[in-house]
């Protein structure tokens, strides 16, 4: 479906592009369906409607003097550009803008991993690098680093950490935004500006100490759509020595009050990596009255759920915690955690799983052996780029909500009370909330759910359910104090109408910023719920 | 690419039968290489003449890191591919970001519920094109 940036004509649409192709090549600029087909959001809830948001062309900058060339080109006539860096944000918007007949700036061919410094623990990297290539970088030149990738590792450090994606090894790395260090961004204007000690001359600690002098303007970068980065500086965890995994049981449902206590105090204190919650209960679920019985209206009871656990034999939760370091901490450090744990709630139990020294090798990677039935992705866990995980896609895709929620067991209780609740409207989706469901402890310091409703491309009236189920789930969670941590465009606008405090000051101090540096909506219009004037009159 | 080689290639041919000869043109001595998803067989009847065949069950990420990401950094290089959706859509994705598509696909009857699919991948883009 072709389309036309706003406020421009078919021949205004043919300057631009011959404007951008002086610029970048005849090659390297593309429009019309067949090529833009590339740039759909194949996971998108609103495939094939009009609702769909599609970019009219795309440009392949070679450089970042290109790059500022074409947001000078895009001013001129007044065309939102929508910067991409590897373009794989499936289940957030793919590479698909906010506005229709946006410019896709496809960073690709920026590629280069421009240093690894094994000494000081740091990548610099152009938009274009993913996971892969940097690890491939690391792994050829037999350095002692691991990168933290996401699921699936063919996304990008630059543009999966601007939309403060995640990963899943200590905590400090996972949070991939968190752990960057340092960016040089092409402003609305065409200016390069350089963040923290880039912005020094002859600074050697650009990817060292982020903040340089004065406010630190990079967190605008981050959902936002002030800049477009064309570097980006990344913390990597030296590769530790040693991998040990061990399994904690409990007992009854309350239990899980104080298991959640004693691993945020783990996490805290920097002695366990990513840690997977699960409840071996999940294995009743193919029993009817006991699906009816998780799933009911105003939630289960402690009583119910321990009496449901102690007749099927099982305990209620399950923690798996992972090890890295050396060898003897990683053991020190998991007799700690046993002690802490089975000293406090009765009944805990232990099991010491597979531990083994880094790299470790294809055979550890592909075929874990664990003495229980394990969540653990062990590649991810390891730092090792996969695509894998392709496999945990159903239908044609999915969309993803992941509400923030406090760390603590009763707030667990609570969300999985309230939104399964709400979800009971949606009958045909998977009860994605429900009295087994288990946080995600993705972010250094919170937690998370995961409600992700499959989309179809041939069945437009499910795609309606997941999509309503979406939106109700936004508001739902939000009167609960639960914000989305990441969206796709086309509820962008919805997730920050419920970061509202103080009448959306918030929102009211980002746009006007947006209005000071980019009035034209040049950068990314909308993204982050941030609309500049020209799109809010 | 030699078509009457292609026929031998039993549910690959009908995808390659599909293919803009332009497209297969740029094979020039035929595919560079056969992926075989062992999901739906193990392929070994496969005559796959002068292309090299490789296998695996539904993850490309071995192939594709181990093969196809060096290769398509280079001009040239034509994949032909008998796979379940899944691992064609990862493919297709990764493809395009290096100038190359998909130039000729065709599904096949579905086993356990996942569809295979023939396909061959071509470059497309003129810094590719051998
Ligand atoms: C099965 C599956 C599993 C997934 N698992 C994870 C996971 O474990 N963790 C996770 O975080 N995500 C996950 N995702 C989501 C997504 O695939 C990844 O986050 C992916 O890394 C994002 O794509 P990308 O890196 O190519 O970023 P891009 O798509 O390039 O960028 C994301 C967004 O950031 C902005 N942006 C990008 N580059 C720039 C730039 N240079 N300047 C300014 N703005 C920019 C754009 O708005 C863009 O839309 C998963 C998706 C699927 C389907």
């Amino acid at each position: 479906m072709s389309v036309l940036p706003p406020d421009l004509d078919a021949a205004g649409f043919a300057a631009f592009l011959d404007d951008l192709r002086a610029v970048v090549g005849p090659d390297w600029v593309w429009s019309g369906d067949e090529d833009m087909h590339a740039y759909r959001d194949s996971f998108s809830p609103v495939w094939n409607t009009e609702q769909e948001r599609h970019a009219s062309a795309a440009v392949a900058p070679a450089d970042v003097e290109q790059v500022s060339a074409i947001v000078r080109v895009a001013r001129r006539h007044r065309v939102p550009l929508f910067p991409i860096s590897t373009g794989k944000n499936f289940g957030y918007g793919g590479p698909s803008p906010n506005v229709n007949g946006s410019v896709v700036i496809d960073l690709k061919r920026m590629n280069r991993v421009l240093e690894v410094n094994e000494a000081r623990a740091f990548a610099l990297v152009e938009p274009g690098v993913s996971y892969f290539d940097l690890y491939r970088e690391i792994e050829e030149r037999g350095l002692k680093l691991m990168v933290d990738c996401p699921d699936p590792g063919w996304g990008s450090p630059v543009g999966n950490s601007l939309d403060r994606g995640v990963g899943y090894t200590m905590p400090h790395y996972r949070d991939h935004f968190g752990a960057h260090c340092g960016m040089e961004v092409v402003l609305p204007d065409g200016e390069v500006m350089r963040t923290g000690m880039g912005a020094m001359p002859g600074a050697q600690t650009w990817q060292e100490y982020p903040y340089g002098f004065g406010p630190d303007p990079s967190g605008l970068f981050a959902q936002g759509n002030f800049g477009i980065v064309t570097k980006m500086g990344f913390r990597l965890l030296p590769l530790p020595e040693y991998y040990r995994t061990c399994l904690i049981t409990v007992p009854k449902r309350r239990d899980f009050v104080k298991l959640v206590e004693h691993v945020n105090y783990l996490n805290d204190s920097g002695l366990i990596s990513e840690v997977e919650y699960g409840s071996p209960l999940r294995a009743k679920m193919a029993d009817p009255q006991f699906m009816a019985l998780i799933t009911k209206v105003g939630g289960v009871s402690d009583a119910e759920l321990d009496a449901a656990a102690e007749a099927a034999g099982l305990p209620c939760w399950q923690v798996e915690l992972q090890f890295l370091g050396p060898e003897r901490a990683t053991w020190e450090n998991w007799l700690h955690a046993k002690e802490r744990i089975l000293a406090d709630i009765s009944g805990a139990q232990a099991i010491e799983g597979e531990h083994f020294a880094l790299p470790a090798s294809q055979q550890q990677l592909d075929h874990p052996q664990q003495p229980w039935t394990s969540a653990i992705k062990r590649k991810r866990s390891l730092g090792v780029p996969s695509l894998g995980e392709w496999k945990i896609v159903r239908d044609d895709g999915h969309i993803g909500f992941f509400p923030v929620l406090p760390r603590t067991g009763e707030a667990v209780f609570e969300m999985q009370r309230v939104l399964g609740d709400a979800m009971k409207e949606f009958p045909t989706l998977p009860p994605f909330f429900n009295a087994l469901t288990t946080p995600l402890m993705w972010h250094t310091h919170t937690f998370q759910m995961v409600f992700a409703p499959s989309i179809r491309h041939d069945d437009p009236a499910h795609n309606a359910i997941s999509h309503a189920a979406m939106k109700k789930c936004v508001e739902v969670a939000a009167e609960h104090g639960w914000g989305d941590y990441r969206a796709a465009p086309i509820y962008q606008d919805a997730v920050a109408d419920t970061y509202s405090f103080n009448n959306h000051a918030l929102r009211r101090f980002h746009e006007q910023l947006k209005d000071a540096i980019d009035p034209d909506g040049i950068i990314a219009p909308g993204r982050g719920g941030i609309w500049p004037r020209r799109f809010r009159a | 690419m030699i078509r009457r080689d292609m026929l031998k290639w039993g549910a690959l041919a009908s995808a390659l039968a599909g293919a803009p000869a332009a497209a297969l043109a740029r094979a020039g001595a035929g595919l560079d290489v056969l992926l075989l998803d062992t999901r739906f067989g193990e392929g070994a009847a496969v005559d796959m003449g002068a292309a090299r065949v490789l296998t695996f069950a539904g993850d490309v990420t071995r192939i594709w890191y181990d093969h196809l990401d060096r290769a398509w950094r280079q001009p040239g290089f034509v994949v032909g591919g008998i796979t379940g959706a899944d691992a064609l859509f990862v493919l297709e994705t990764l493809a395009q970001q290096q100038g190359r598509k998909v130039v000729a696909r065709n599904v096949l009857a579905a086993v356990d519920g996942i569809a295979p699919v023939s396909w061959v991948i071509a470059p497309v883009h003129p810094s590719v094109l051998a």
